[in-house]
């Protein structure tokens, strides 16, 4: 513990000697991580601090377990119209005042939502730590709901909905595909909502979500940065601690029941140019799978670099698509691989299904090379050390591996997991996910006119 | 999928580069090496994490491509890795992928840009794809047709996309109309299609060569051994033959003018009002850069909170000042329903006259201080963000005080300052406008802006 860190614990009226495991020599050796600690408060919060002095900044990565996944018919797009709440007032705080003052101490922060996530993050000045613990702690404790804020956020969301989604092709395709994929499994519904339930949910419903899911127990807090870890936890006990436990929330169980076919679906597009044909497979794994990462070197196998077998088959050899790629999703339950095409205007579809269903079928048969295969781990290799240049990343990463894998310090047995997969087991999985019965196929098609006269956008 | 709050993630980012921190952030050591040839290169070996980087300018850039022929620079950038030494297009990615690497190239108004990252074991692969590359590419006409063919096609994607990514590209075109400025670097589908693999021979000899070479490394390197491959690999690279490209300042304009790009059936319409600002060097440009965040480059700005904080118009609004060797644009941009065009606006441009007329108070200017020095140092953290800070400046021929002082003239300047630098953003009367959106539905409203011209978004093109 350096001498700033004493003087800072003394400060506090703490005794330096605080009682944290220390983590424990890690498999990939990350300059700095052997400082890593971590603290489970009583009411369930996990806190892991990863010091690191490089910049005077520091981050502050809340996250919560709650996501799409979470909601049902009604509610869907709940969960990120709750992470725009977060940031819309408190008991103690007027709405924008959260905003207001983080900026005025130097710190910006942001927000993201996914099938199975919120994040919440901060970045700011080392100097602004207490604000924004004081800051977090409130809305945690004291969120509250404006019911003019909340209507004014409906705008704020259907318009985010409009240029990722309804304004994008590729995202609406998707959206669609999701849709389809899954019968059972709320992985269906997306995270930004159905436009009707954007205008449809409730005051009460925002309520219920707060209560149940952003409580200390659900949630995992990750600093990375100019921080000592005896001051993180001195402000957590003062912040922090006070917040209630809250039951544990009801688990999803709804498993998806076994593809039995392929599905097929078409987005028709007056305006478009360019045909979109994308495939989503059940993969059948989840993040925290042993599986993932050999499920991580086939997407990258099949998409990453100019070098991978679909750029080089559909983009380079037979000039079918301009972009072609892959990837498979991360989250706490089995969820989907991705492949996709981007067509040319006036592209031939059929011929582009054809060569993917080609490229597909060579890696299951075939299986995949040494070289591949060092390639790929090459790759996740260089991402995994670009992640550890940076607080932000370093924070992300050990936030990321503690939610889905467990344990933060899985992290570091990244790199030797990678190394640990062979080409059979690549190929194994490749027969088991890439097969017709067990995929949606969507097709975005370019239409001449517009059929209908003029549709409303939604309920309302 | 991921859902962000806020479109402000890049803007902090892309602003932490333009502007300087907390008193005591300063550039990590540096060597400079100025090679016999005229190229300069520039090391900043520091321990980290166990990778390096390396950032390249050649100078002349996109500002170089012949009238009618946009994108010729930014296509020989792409074409400098699809086969060079020994190594075919294959061969050359397959190289790069298998190290675990990336190399990607481009063009910029005034440089051909390379930036790669590689594992700090393969430095001297690095350095000798990324010579390869400038200066023995193969320039094979089979790769050339399937490049130029997936540009064009690639800008056909792009249309089919979140609009978001292109209203920039309009905004330029239609502010800089008949200006260099106004090009866009990537071309378009008409001047895509004029270019040959002889224009981009040309282009090579006249404009690239190792006096217009730039090349930062940074990162976990051994500087003896990196340094001497650098001369070995870089030191012969003969003189570019032409001359630079040189652009005249455009003034400011006066009055509107309105260009309406009709996306049918769009839901949405997208909106950028802009003019001439500032320039790069320019004096005022701290406190250019206060006002920019107090007024469009950050959540709490003035214009997010009128359009999406208060009235609930938009995802967000934002506002952002480029500033390359002559003025370039100041521009606001933001987005709306089809329903709230004319509402959202409206509302654009009296938060404009409100920053005229109203200034800004010392609160305000206090707290834009902080932010700026709060956010400035994560754009200094990594050897990928330092090798191309390193590039920047020496493209500018600044020296490091540009960083290194840069908090502390945000910390000095005074409200008298700040008020003056009001005047980078021009007044509302005074605006290049467009729109992408259904012309049908917003035709009229945008007809009292000003004078209107129409385009499609299919149009081949950027500009009317």
């Amino acid at each position: 513990m350096r001498l700033l860190s004493l003087a800072c614990a003394i400060a506090l009226g703490l005794s330096p000697v605080a009682a944290y495991a220390a983590t424990p020599q890690p498999t990939a050796k990350v300059p700095g991580s052997e400082a890593i600690v971590s603290k489970t408060l009583a009411n369930g919060l996990k806190i892991v601090v990863w010091p690191d002095h490089d910049i005077p900044n520091a981050n502050y990565y809340t996250f919560y377990k709650a996501g799409s996944r979470n909601e049902y018919p009604g509610i869907t797009g709940l969960a990120h119209f709750f992470e725009h709440m977060m940031f819309n007032g408190t008991t103690k705080r007027a709405p924008g005042e959260f905003d207001k003052q983080m900026e005025a101490n130097g710190g910006s922060n942001n927000a993201s939502t996914s099938n199975d996530l919120t994040i919440y993050t901060d970045w700011f000045p080392s100097s602004a730590l207490e604000t924004i613990f004081d800051l977090e702690g409130d809305r945690m404790a004291n969120l509250s709901f404006d019911p003019k804020v909340v209507e004014s956020e409906r705008g704020v969301v259907y318009s985010e909905r409009r240029s990722s989604i309804d304004n994008d092709n590729f995202g609406t395709l998707m959206e669609q595909m999701q849709a389809t994929a899954w019968t059972a499994h709320p992985y269906q519904f997306p995270t930004i909502g159905w436009p009707s339930d954007i205008e449809g949910w409730k005051a009460d419903d925002l309520k219920k979500f707060f209560k149940t899911y952003y409580a200390p127990n659900n949630a995992v807090l990750v600093i990375a940065g100019d921080v000592e870890p005896a001051q993180v936890f001195a402000l957590a006990d003062k912040y922090l601690a006070p917040l209630q436990k809250q039951p544990a929330p009801s688990p999803v169980t709804t498993v998806e029941p076994e593809q039995q076919g392929e599905r097929r679906l078409v987005v028709e597009r007056a305006d478009a140019q360019s045909p979109i044909v994308a495939y989503a497979f059940h993969s059948g794994i989840g993040a925290g799978s042993k599986e993932y990462p050999a499920l991580e070197l086939l997407t990258t196998i099949l998409s990453q670099g100019d070098s991978s077998r679909l750029h080089q088959r559909l983009v380079e050899r037979e000039q079918a698509a301009v972009q072609a790629g892959a990837f498979a999703e991360a989250g706490f339950d089995p969820g989907l691989l991705w492949v996709y095409a981007m067509l040319p205007p006036g592209g031939d579809m059929a011929k582009v299904e054809t060569l993917l269903d080609d490229e597909l079928a060579k890696v299951a048969r075939d299986g995949v090379t040494g070289a591949e295969l060092e390639k790929a781990r090459n790759l996740k290799s260089s991402a995994f050390w670009r992640g550890m240049a940076t607080i932000n990343g370093k924070a992300r990463a050990l936030g990321t591996y503690e939610v889905f894998n467990g344990d933060y310090r899985k992290l570091f047995d990244a790199p030797a997991a990678y190394d640990a997969v062979s080409a059979t087991d690549v190929q194994v999985l490749a027969k088991k996910i890439l097969r017709i019965q067990n995929r949606t196929t969507g097709l975005l098609k370019p239409v001449a006119a517009a059929p209908v006269a003029d549709k409303k956008e939604a309920a309302k | 999928m991921s859902f962000f709050r806020t479109i402000f993630i890049a803007l902090i980012a892309a602003f932490a580069f333009n502007s300087a921190v907390a008193a005591d952030i300063k550039l990590p050591e540096y060597q400079t090496v100025t090679l016999d040839n005229g190229a300069t290169v520039l090391l900043m070996p520091r321990k980290d994490v166990p990778l390096i980087a390396a950032n390249i300018a050649v100078r002349g850039g996109s500002l170089a491509d012949a009238a009618g022929k946009e994108g010729t620079a930014d296509l020989l950038g792409e074409m400098l890795s699809k086969g060079a030494g020994s190594r075919n297009a294959l061969q050359f990615a397959q190289t790069v992928d298998g190290a675990g690497g990336s190399i990607g190239f481009g063009s910029a108004r005034e440089a051909i840009t390379a930036n790669a990252q590689f594992l700090s074991k393969d430095s001297a692969l690095m350095l000798s794809l990324l010579a390869d590359a400038l200066l023995r590419p193969t320039m094979q006409a089979a790769e050339f047709d399937k490049l130029r063919k997936r540009a064009i096609d690639g800008i056909a994607n792009a249309k089919d996309s979140d609009p978001r990514q292109l209203i920039g590209t309009y905004s330029g075109g239609w502010l800089f109309r008949g200006h260099p400025y106004g090009r866009s670097a990537g071309g378009d589908e008409t001047s895509l299609a004029t270019i040959s693999l002889a224009d981009l021979q040309a282009f090579r000899q006249q404009q690239m060569g190792g006096d217009r070479l730039i090349i930062a490394i940074a990162g976990d390197f051994d500087a003896k051994a990196v340094t001497a491959q650098v001369k070995q690999a870089f030191g012969g690279w003969a003189k570019a033959t032409g001359t630079l490209p040189q652009v005249d300042a455009k003034a400011r304009e006066s009055g509107r003018r309105v260009l309406l790009v009709d996306k049918p059936g769009a839901t949405q319409t997208y909106f950028a009002l802009a003019n001439v600002g500032s320039k790069h060097g320019d004096p005022a440009e701290a406190a250019q850069d206060l006002v920019q965040t107090a007024f469009g480059g950050r959540f709490t700005s003035m214009l997010n909170t009128e359009l999406r904080v208060k009235s609930g118009l938009t995802y967000g609004a934002r506002s952002a000042i480029e500033r390359p060797s002559q003025p370039g644009a100041a521009v606001i941009t933001s987005f709306t329903k089809t329903e709230t065009t004319k509402a959202a606006i409206d509302l654009a441009l009296a938060t404009l006259d409100r920053l005229h007329k109203d200034g800004l108070d010392a609160t305000t200017i206090e707290s834009a201080k902080r932010y700026v020095a709060g956010q400035y140092a994560p754009g200094l953290e990594t050897a990928p963000q330092l090798a191309a800070q390193l590039v920047d400046m020496t493209l500018y021929g600044d020296s490091r005080e540009v960083i290194d002082g840069y908090l502390g003239t945000i910390a000095g300047a005074n409200a008298a300052q700040v008020a003056e630098a009001l005047a980078v953003f021009p007044d509302s009367k005074d605006l290049a406008i467009v729109a992408i959106g259904d012309a049908a539905k917003i035709r009229d409203w945008m007809k009292a802006y000003g004078p209107l011209t129409e385009m499609k978004l299919t149009d081949p093109r950027f500009s009317p």
